[in-house]
Order: C-alpha cells, then structure tokens, then sequence
C-alpha cells in the first residue's frame, strides 16, 4: 500500500518515456545489484560502475559513468553513505530527471534492509563510520529477501508491462534464494562460534548470520589502511589465537594480512567481496555458498566448534 | 499536552528522532583549513613567504527543493595583514533538466581548463601552474550563467557556455564582461584506464573597450600589493585552453593506487589595442601524480608560461620556467599533509627563486563528492 504514489508516478513516468526508449537501461553502482537486477530483466542494458577487484568506497565519478549515468532508467546502489564519495558528483553531471534524490529512478538497497549498528553520533575521529550503519548488506541472507522485492516491485513499477515477468522471475528467485538459506543454515553450525581475523566489514554481515566472530580488524578504524602499530596491537591480542584465518577481500592490499599471517601461521583466504564474472560466483546466492566453502575448508576441526 | 502522556523514554527517543531530522535539513556545512610554511618567495605567487594561511573555505550546500541545488563558498584570506571575506561561489544549480540540460547561475568557478573549475583544495600541489597563477588568477570565478548540455552520444560528450559580468578577471563597464564556450569528451580505454580532453574558449570584451581609463590594470606593480589574489595579472581578449587527463589504477581500483598524468596548454591574444600579432601570452604544463599506497602520493610538475607585459604603448616580455616535486600524506580521505620543493627559472622577474613548502589542507564537516 504504502508504494502506490510511487507506483502511480512510476507508472506515469514510464508511460511517458515509454515510447521513446525501447530498451531499459540499468545502471548498478556495484556488481551485485546488476546480478540481482538481472534476474528479473535479463533483457536489460547494465552498467556496472564498480567491480570485486575495486573498493567502492573509492571510485571516481568518471566520463564514462557519466555518460552511462544520463542514460540510465534506473540507478541501483547500495546507499547509505557508501558511495558518498563519488555517487553525488555522478547524479548532478549526468543530470539525470529520472535518477535524483527521491525519485523512483534512484534505488538505495539500504533503505529496504536494517542496518547492523547505526550510531547516532559519529565523528571523524572514529573513522570511516557510516550514520546509518555498517552498508555492505548484500552478503546478508536475511536481509536480501527484502531488498530483492523492493526491487522487483520498483522495476515492476517502471515497467508495467513486463511487470508480470518480473514478479514470476521475484518469485523464482525467492525460493531458491530460500533454498540456499535452509542450506547455508546447515552448513552454519559447524562454523558458528569460530573467529576471523578480518580487514574492514565487508563480510560482516554473512559472518554474523554464521555466527563467526569477526571483531578482530586490521584496520585499526573504519577505512583507515593497517598499520603497522596496529598490527602489532592486534599481534598481542589474546583473542587471536582463536581465529582459524585472516578473511580479505580481492580488491585490498595482501601485504598487511601476509604480514600477520607469516607472524602466526594462520592461513590467509582472499574472498571476492562481491560477484564476479566467473561462473562460480557470478550470483549472490553462488557467492555466499563460495563463501562457505571456503570458510569451511579453512576451519577444518568440525567437532568442537559449537559453544 | 502530548507530552504528558508519553512516557519518558519515548519522548527522549521522539527528540532524539526530530532532531536528526531537523539536521538534515539543514545544509552541509563543510570547511577547509589549508595553511603553510614557505621558504622564499616565488614570482607570480600567491603564497606569501614565512608561515601563511591559504585557502580557508567555508561551505555551506544544500538542495533547495527537487530541481534546485544551492551553494555557498567564502573564502577568508589576508594579505600584508589585512582580512579579506570573498565569495567564491554563491550559485543555484538544476538538479537534472530534459534534454540533458543543466542550468547554474550566481557566482561560480568558470569550467575553462581543467583545474579551474576544482576546488583549490583538491589540488595536488601547493599552487596551481604558472599559467594558471599568471592568466587566470590561480582560479577564475565571477557572477553569471551557465548552461550545460550532456549530449545523447554513447561516450562522454559535454558542450557548456557561460556569461559573467567580468569584473573579477579584468575592470570594466560591459554588463557581460566574459563569456567563455567549453567542451569535453572523455572515457574507459580499459577497466585501468580513463581519459578526458576539453577544449576552452574565454573572451573577454573588456580588454579593448576601457583601455583608456584602465590601462593601469596590467602593470603588475600598481596592483599587486591587493588585487592579486582575483583579477588575472596577464589577460587577453582571447584565451584558449586545450586540456587532457589520464588517470591509471590497477583493475581501475583507485583506493589503492593511482597515476594522474594531465596536462593544458592556454594561449591568450588581442592583449590591448596596442597589441600587435606578435604580443601573445602563452603557457602550458604537464603534471604526473602517482599515489602510490592508500595514504601517499608524489608528484611532479614541470611549466612554461611567456608573457607580454604592458607598458603604455609597447610591452616587456616576460617568461618563467617552473618546476615542482611533491610529497603528500594523507592520514584519511580528509588530512594532507604535502612537502614541495619549487624550482624557478625567469627571465623579465626579478624575485624568481627556488622554495621548499610545507602545507596541511583538512577538511571538516561535510564533505562533497570529488570531480574526475
């Protein structure tokens, strides 16, 4: 109910621009949101302004996003402050009508989720926190549920006609998504109640969900790159012996988590932070299973894992 | 009457809500801090010699409803002791128009060159290149219009047009003092690799026009002890700026490194009616900055700028060499610190000189999103 003066102005918009454009075009400010974009149109047009070997904290807003930026329908970013650095710059250079501040055009997949600790006062001091919360939801099982519908209704709503499709593929979607999850339930005792070391919280929300302890970072505050006084911090952290291994993503810095790893001899594992174009993690729910494999085979000793 | 009945808890937790809200309606507010330490002084150079305060902005910015988006920008500077309040940009701006339109008017950075229409602040060296300091003031901004079109091509295509009253680069009486024409291409040669060019044109109509009565605005002597931090000390009616950038990170991942290779070249003619076609000003630079890791970067610069200047019916030539190495450290995304060894070469300047400067550029509060 509450989305129907969305969907009646989504409606009229798209009734105007419909004959003008035949085909759609998505612009996804990060990979995981075209894969997700893209079972539900995948006649669509994507442009994916970020990849897993990039930390989309940091891009540039570009000619080429620009230009792809003023021909979009609809932009799907994640929000929540997590593409503050370059996603404002983008929308006011492509000008875009339909792809501004509270427009139907403009999708943030964090306003359909509830963020893990948002704060109500945040300063610089404490480092890159966001107000909102920690944004890197996508990796969450619980919460991509929402945010798939959400949408799948707005694109539903942008393009009525084919909204019928949209809701079939929602649908199909859900329950394999559902499908997953009674799995990755499974999988999750074995693991629940381990630690990681980890570096930033890209991963935070699928290592809660597991219930993996992940409150060891290298980075000594949000966004900030390791240290070397705060490695040796961490080096003297009881708590460290527990962790099976240092979790990074593809697209940070090895050194800091080799030097720590040669310290220790806990193994390093490098694990894209979003989709990539290989096969075997080019979904999300693929990604997370890749995940869990890889967590699993760094955290061999099954038996007494659980508190 | 409310109040009463709701109970504590929740009433701290209603305010705490309508406050947030009452926050964000409020404009960001951002502000730099940029301050220095100068070994000597250099010609054509805006930073005075000893310790000294640069470019302390104060921004306020906000959109003002969904097509309208506004800013404020004052910048606090002091020259030989006294303090000056200038407004740097004032304008309201279209927040996406049809046809790929965009509207901005007030006071704003002219977009000519490259560097001109960026915040001072997000340089990469301590002053901007020779050419920059001597025809554009370092930085060009007045009173106007612009208007803006993104063109409906497959790559990044922008043609833009701007009027200004003229008054900040050069005095005169004309209502539109200047109007310049810009525009600029640019793209991905790879995921590592994008590019950008632009083509400038300004003119300025108040070179010919007042030269009786304002002839004195081109000797430098007359004005410099307080015109030159705005107006241009070298103008023509015709300037024309070519510039490209090349930006390369591995797989395009710019957190962890980034090279910046950029260069302009700007040409001024038609400098007065005495000016005959062989008084022309000229200048160019090339810049490669390398950020090497997350916090650091290094960078150097090397620029030529040959200038006429006017004395009554003829003029003097002038030329200045300049290069520049750097040394930048950034704690976070909003703290630099940068170490700058200038070398100066000229010839019709007397107080060239070589200099080592140290400077800090933070910025607190809000801070906007960066340009390419």
């Amino acid at each position: 109910m509450r989305y129907l003066p969305l969907f009646i102005a989504a409606v009229l918009t798209g009734l105007i621009s419909l004959p003008a454009r035949a085909d759609f075009h998505v612009f996804a400010c990060e990979p995981e949101w075209t894969a997700l974009a893209r079972t539900f149109m995948p006649d669509a047009h994507f442009t994916t302004a970020t990849s897993y070997l990039q930390d989309p904290h940091y891009i540039e807003a570009r000619p080429s996003l620009i230009a792809a930026m003023s021909r979009a329908d609809i932009a799907v970013c994640t929000g929540a402050s997590l593409e503050a650095g370059w996603l404002p710059a983008l929308l006011q250079r492509a000008g875009n009508t339909d792809i501004q501040p509270g427009q139907p055009g403009l999708f943030f997949a964090a306003d359909h989720a509830q963020l893990f600790a948002p704060h109500d006062h945040v300063d610089r001091s404490m480092g890159d926190v966001h107000p909102e919360g920690n944004p890197h939801v996508h990796l969450s099982p619980d919460q991509l549920p929402n945010i798939a519908k959400a949408l799948a209704e707005r694109l539903g709503a942008m393009r009525p006609d084919n909204s019928a499709d949209i809701f079939a593929r929602y649908i199909k979607w859900r329950v394999n998504w559902n499908f997953h999850s009674a799995n990755w339930q499974e999988r999750a005792k074995a693991l629940q109640g381990r630690s990681l070391v980890i570096q930033h919280t890209g991963f935070g929300y699928l290592l809660r969900w597991l219930g993996i302890d992940a409150t060891m970072d290298l980075e000594p505050k949000p966004g900030l790159p390791p240290s070397a006084s705060h490695l040796n911090q961490l080096l003297a952290d009881p708590r460290l012996e527990d962790a099976a291994a240092i979790l990074i993503a593809s697209h940070q810095n090895q050194k800091p988590a080799q030097w720590l790893s040669a310290q220790t001899r806990k193994p390093i594992l490098v694990l894209p932070g979003t989709v990539t174009d290989d096969s075997k993690t080019d979904t999300l729910a693929e990604l997370i299973s890749e995940i869990i494999n890889r967590l699993e085979s760094a955290m061999p000793e099954v038996a007494n894992g659980s508190l | 009457m409310l109040n009463r009945i709701v109970p504590f808890t929740a009433l701290s937790l209603a305010l705490l809500t309508s406050g947030a809200g009452a926050n964000e309606l409020n404009p960001d507010v951002s502000l730099t801090l940029d301050g220095h330490y100068k070994q000597n002084d250099t010609v054509l150079s805006h930073r005075e010699q000893g310790f000294g305060l640069g470019h302390t902005e104060l921004s306020l910015s906000s959109p003002i409803d969904d097509l309208f988006s506004g800013r404020l920008t004052t910048v606090f500077e002091e020259h030989d002791g006294e303090s000056e309040i200038l407004i740097e940009e004032a304008y309201l701006q279209t927040n996406g128009l049809p046809l790929g339109l965009n509207v901005r008017a007030g006071r704003f950075l002219s977009q000519v060159g490259y560097l001109n229409g960026r915040h001072m602040h997000e340089d990469d060296f301590v002053e901007r290149p020779a050419a920059y300091r001597a025809l554009l003031g370092s930085h060009y901004y007045d009173t106007g219009l612009r208007l803006n079109a993104l063109l409906p091509t497959p790559f990044y295509w922008q043609i833009g047009a701007e009027a200004f009253s003229g008054d900040q680069l050069s005095e005169g009486t004309e209502d539109i003092g200047v109007y310049t024409l810009n525009t600029r291409v640019g793209g991905d040669l790879s995921a590592a690799q994008s590019w950008q060019a632009g083509l400038s044109y300004l003119h300025n109509r108040q070179i010919s026009v007042d030269e009786e009565d304002h002839g004195h605005d081109h000797d430098l002597d007359d004005e410099h002890g307080h015109d030159h931090s705005h107006g241009a000390s070298y103008t023509g009616e015709n300037l024309y700026i070519a510039d490209v950038v090349w930006k390369w990170s591995p797989n395009g991942n710019t957190r962890e490194q980034q090279f910046t290779l950029s260069a302009e070249y700007l040409y001024a003619d038609d400098l007065n009616k005495f000016a005959t076609s062989d008084d022309y000003h000229e200048g160019w630079y090339v810049s490669g900055v390398h950020q090497f890791a997350p916090q650091w970067s290094a960078g150097i610069r090397y620029g030529e700028v040959d200038l006429r200047e006017a004395h009554g019916d003829h003029f003097h030539s002038q030329r200045l060499k300049e290069t520049d190495v750097m040394l930048a450290w950034s704690r976070s995304h909003f703290s630099t610190l940068r170490l700058q060894y200038t070398h100066q070469s000229a010839t019709g300047f007397s107080n060239a000189d070589n200099t080592v400067a140290l400077q800090y550029v933070v910025s607190l509060g809000a801070h906007g999103a960066h340009g390419y």
